[in-house]
């Protein structure tokens, strides 16, 4: 099998197109890091902010000792809010994250009391198109209790959205009560 | 073309949204407030003046040009991406409700028409200058467009007009005045489809209208 000399030649134009790509590819990545590096920070506090508003639209935290565990499972991580006077845990809030339309994830704060009703719940952070996309995060999903989601109601049109809230419910649902049976506390 | 048309043309005459009808995705999806509007106008200022920028100066070096051009839409892609990305993150740090509000709508940027579209067609074979006016011209046309359509839709829609943060206008007076609400369809997906068409029809019949005038003004001098 012969190779003629314009075919090498090609072929190293080729292979030196890739080089241009890929130094690009490097010199772009450092930029992107560098950038990283300097905002990671903001982005960070905007999150917890964000979070933390979350938690406040349903709760005074004052009127409580919170503590946040992290958790390396489907539930980011779990706001506890003990009383004041004994200690025992009056409520959780689970920060967890389902998948929405085209597996872009949504997270959820979602705050159940100690006799497992549903206190409230909202979408922390998503990628939802705005318009409907975005209405429906704010729909009532007819969960109040959060060991029976039999009458979790979905909205048709945004059911990948649905699933996804769906999602997060169902997480909190499987751990809920070995949580306040004092998982936590282990 | 001189710099002062290269840079104006993207206002009027070759308007990215009005007349090529480039990036309608986004431009009808973020134009439920003027915040939005400015917002977006922003991003894509940042990303398509640097855009075509960068792709110039490679492009304008020959040797690097005679390399790149098998792979350019790839490199095109990679440094808009990057730029877009930059955007992205200092929206998500600096301006989070913004940034909450553009949503999806931000990375999206990436694979807007206008932007890669003037890389291919302008940035490739002009001086930076050049490109980088052009540029300009474009995205504050953009941004123009992007800020009509916003005040329309948000004004019939809401009755106010959201110019940034806590910002605003409130307009309610004048459906008060004519007796009538708000029509709230402006702000929902339909009414951006109506508004872009309403709008782009009055801009045809304004700009049709003075070619006529212009044609007799002409008929009038050659007697």
């Amino acid at each position: 099998m012969h190779i003629q000399l314009g075919e090498v030649i090609n072929m190293n134009n080729g292979l030196k197109s890739g080089l241009v790509l890929l130094v690009l590819g490097i010199i772009c990545g450092t930029l992107l890091a560098v950038v990283n590096s300097l905002t990671a920070l903001d982005i960070q506090k905007n999150e917890e902010a964000a979070q933390f508003a979350a938690l406040e639209e349903f709760y005074n935290i004052d009127d409580y000792d919170l503590s946040v565990v992290e958790v390396n499972d489907d539930v980011d991580s779990i706001f506890v809010l003990r009383s004041k006077t004994d200690n025992s845990i009056e409520a959780l809030g689970y920060l967890v994250s389902g998948k929405g339309y085209s597996d872009v994830l949504l997270q959820m704060m979602i705050l159940i009391e100690k006799d497992f009703t549903v206190k409230g719940y909202s979408v922390v952070s998503h990628s939802e198109s705005t318009g409907f996309g975005v209405d429906i995060l704010e729909n009532d999903f007819g969960v109040s209790i959060i060991t029976d989601l039999s009458g979790f109601d979905s909205v048709a049109g945004v059911t990948r959205t649905s699933e996804g809230i769906q999602e997060c419910f169902y997480i909190v649902s499987q751990r809920v009560t070995g949580d306040f049976g004092g998982d936590l506390d282990d | 073309m001189t710099k002062k048309e290269n840079l104006l043309k993207g206002f009027v005459k070759e308007n990215p949204l009005f007349v090529s009808v480039l990036g309608m995705c986004p431009s009808l999806a973020v134009t439920t407030s003027l915040e939005n509007a400015i917002g977006m106008g922003i991003g894509v200022f940042f990303v398509l003046v640097l855009s075509n920028l960068l792709i110039s100066l490679i492009m304008s070096n020959p040797k690097l040009a005679a390399l790149v051009k098998p792979v350019r839409i790839p490199v095109y892609i990679v440094v808009i991406a990057t730029l877009v990305t930059i955007v992205e993150m200092v929206m998500h740090a600096y301006l989070y409700d913004l940034y909450k509000s553009l949503g999806v709508f931000i990375p999206l940027i990436v694979v807007n028409c206008i932007i890669l579209g003037r890389a291919e067609a302008f940035a490739s074979s002009n001086k930076p200058i050049d490109a980088t006016l052009d540029g300009v011209g474009m995205a504050l046309g953009f941004t123009g467009a992007l800020v009509i359509i916003s005040i329309f839709r948000e004004f019939l829609g809401a009755g106010s007009i959201t110019v940034w943060g806590d910002l605003s206008l409130n307009l309610g007076f004048i459906f008060d005045f004519l007796g009538i609400e708000p029509i709230a369809m402006f702000v929902q997906p339909v009414g951006a489809f109506l508004s872009f068409g309403l709008i782009l029809a009055a801009l045809t019949a304004i700009g049709n209208k003075r070619i006529e005038k212009a044609a007799l003004n002409g008929v009038k001098a050659n007697g």
